[in-house]
């Protein structure tokens, strides 16, 4: 029972982490339609630009400002270099962002070298202990920022004209440009939206589970199994398939075997893709499309 | 066929000049190029993408070797039924993976290349896990063992042009015809009286049979296969080589895998700046030439430049 509970609660962190992750896709896929590829190098160079940077005797948040306009300006460029001059081809999209996602990984190597990086928890390093299991501090961090992210993200795509305007440019981008919305300008606000997010999250991780250049493809493809088993273009169906995905994986390490562990999820996905590829939350209009 | 004439000379040269380097980065160009028309078939022609073609490729090869060693059955029988099985395989896979499009099926493919290069690993008792399988037999007419270069070289460039020959028939036939109306619209393919799904599937099967086969012929070469080069960057690569040919052009992946082949051992003497090259290629050749390299460089050729009619994939 005390190792159920500890790989519960260890499987919430993890998840958590995929969720926060995953939240980032939204931002892109609601406005072109487009999944994002190099969603986790985002991740991995803002953690990398903020630990970095800590490591040369920065202060903390100005390092974390810096990881997060690093990434949302990468991530503004890769809009309009590699994706805009494409207009609309989607698997030549997809190239682009492995391409792009591949590029960041290697300046990545280039600039810190293949070590972890880490930073230090923003509360202090104090585990929290719950029913006898226990968990890092940081752990509220990710859980806090996810949850004002899917609240903020959910008002802003519901309730506000850009975010409206926004999804209008994914649901048909004819009929958009046709009411006044500027589709090329909106693409590369939603880039540099995800790009943010994407920063977020690999820097609010980092405490937890250090951070090297190679970690964006794997953390991309969790983040996006979490969008497909939550649902995708939802923050709050994101964050759900993060922490049922990242709960999986802790049991299936630790009553299968590790080394499956990572088999298992994408079992999962597959199972998903091909029996309910809308998700848990998802709306069924976007996926047929 | 200008591309396999002029890939022949070079073997010819090669052979004749004695250097075995040459002649091995020849037989791993045909080697590749086999597997990327098969998913030049599936992804330009069809216009459903896969990121996780190197497991077919893994599956021909593990497969071969299996049979081979295990059973003792000669080599060109094992390779032969490792490509029938994993066909098989591919058209199965394609009931299920077929249900979605896109990015979807991006995803899906990618996660079930992922999953197979774990199970190459993790398959310890079967596959030898991360330290691989040894003593794999070579090809023999006879009693004339096919181990060295040059007399693999032979296998290779026919296995290569019977691919190319397979594969630009197909394209040129009815059904070849449906598979590009399905890659422009399956609406309008199915109105059309196309079985789509059917189609969809008997590409994917071909297209994996075609890399097994490839796979199959590389662990009797080698003779000695591990789970690293059957991974993700591997799949990537095959569909870098089939966007450099022009995604709907069959010589160009020749030509495609040629270039990957070569550029990727002086590549890497950058060290750790090989990858930052390699996604900037990547980039920019699907940017930049969306009907492959050499159709770009024609138009300095012809003038005044053909019009590029816009592509509609997916």
């Amino acid at each position: 029972m005390d190792q159920a509970i500890q790989l519960l609660l260890s499987g919430l962190v993890v998840g958590s982490i995929y969720g926060l992750v995953a939240i980032g896709f939204t931002g892109v896929y609601n406005v072109t339609g487009i999944v994002n590829f190099a969603q986790g190098d985002f991740a991995m160079l803002g953690g990398m630009i903020a630990a970095g940077l800590w490591a040369q005797g920065v202060a903390l948040p100005l390092a974390i400002l810096a990881g997060v306009a690093g990434a949302a300006l990468a991530s503004a460029l890769l809009q309009r270099l590699g994706i805009r001059p494409l207009r609309g081809d989607l698997v030549a999209a997809v190239i682009v962002t492995i391409g792009a996602g591949i590029v960041f990984q290697g300046i990545a190597v280039v600039i810190w070298g293949t070590d972890a990086q880490t930073m230090p928890a923003f509360s202090g390093d104090k585990p929290l202990t719950i029913a006898g299991a226990t968990i890092p501090m940081q752990t509220l961090w990710v859980i806090g920022t996810a949850l004002l992210l899917v609240g903020l993200l959910t008002i802003f795509f519901q309730f506000t004209y850009a975010g409206r305007a926004f999804r209008a440019c994914s649901v048909n981008p004819f009929a958009a440009t046709l009411c006044g919305i500027n589709g090329n300008t909106m693409a590369t606000i939603a880039f540099i939206l995800s790009g943010v997010l994407g920063a977020i999250a690999g820097i609010v991780s980092t405490p937890i589970t250090l951070t090297n250049a190679e970690i964006g493809i794997p953390l991309a493809i969790k983040g996006f199994t979490a969008c497909i088993v939550g649902g995708l273009g939802t923050a709050s169906g994101a964050m759900l398939g993060g922490v049922l995905l990242g709960i999986a994986e802790a049991f299936a390490a630790g009553y299968v075997s590790s080394g499956f562990k990572n088999a298992i999820v994408f079992v999962i996905l597959l199972g998903f893709l091909a029996f309910r590829p809308t998700g848990i939350l998802g709306d069924l209009e976007k996926t047929v499309r | 066929m200008a591309a396999l004439c002029v890939y022949l000379m070079a073997l010819v040269v090669g052979v004749l000049s004695g250097s075995n380097y040459l002649v091995n980065i020849l037989i791993v160009i045909a080697l590749h190029s086999m597997a990327a028309m098969g998913l030049a078939l599936l992804v330009g022609y069809a216009g459903q993408i896969s990121l996780g073609h190197a497991a077919f490729y893994g599956l021909g090869a593990y497969g071969s070797a299996l049979i081979s060693t295990r059973i003792g059955v000669d080599p060109w029988l094992s390779s032969m039924t490792a490509a029938t099985i994993v066909g098989l395989l591919g058209y199965a896979i394609g009931w299920v993976i077929f249900r979605v499009r896109g990015h979807h099926l991006a995803i899906a493919t990618l996660a079930f290349g992922i999953v197979v290069s774990i199970a190459f690993v993790e398959l310890r008792g079967l596959t030898g896990g991360a330290n691989g399988l040894p003593g794999i037999a070579p090809f023999a007419l006879g009693k004339w063992a096919l181990n060295t270069d040059a007399k693999f070289a032979c296998v290779a460039f026919l296995g290569c042009t019977l691919a190319y020959y397979a594969a630009s028939r197909l394209v040129r036939s009815p059904a070849g015809l449906l598979l590009q109306a399905i890659a422009e619209s399956e609406r309008a393919a199915a109105a059309y009286g196309a079985d789509v799904a059917a189609l969809k599937r008997s590409v994917l099967g071909l297209s994996a049979a075609m890399a097994a086969l490839a796979g199959a012929l590389y662990a009797h070469y080698i003779g000695f296969i591990s789970p690293q080069p059957f991974g993700t960057g591997f799949s990537i690569r095959l569909l870098l080589m089939v966007a450099i040919g022009g995604f709907q052009n069959l010589q160009g992946v020749l030509v495609g895998a040629a270039f990957i082949t070569m550029i990727t051992e002086p590549l890497q003497n950058l060290g750790y700046y090989d990858v930052v090259v390699f996604g900037l290629l990547l980039i920019g050749i699907v940017v930049f030439c969306p009907k492959g390299m050499l159709s770009e460089l024609g138009k300095f050729v012809r003038w005044p430049p053909f019009r590029r009619r816009p592509r509609h994939m997916v």
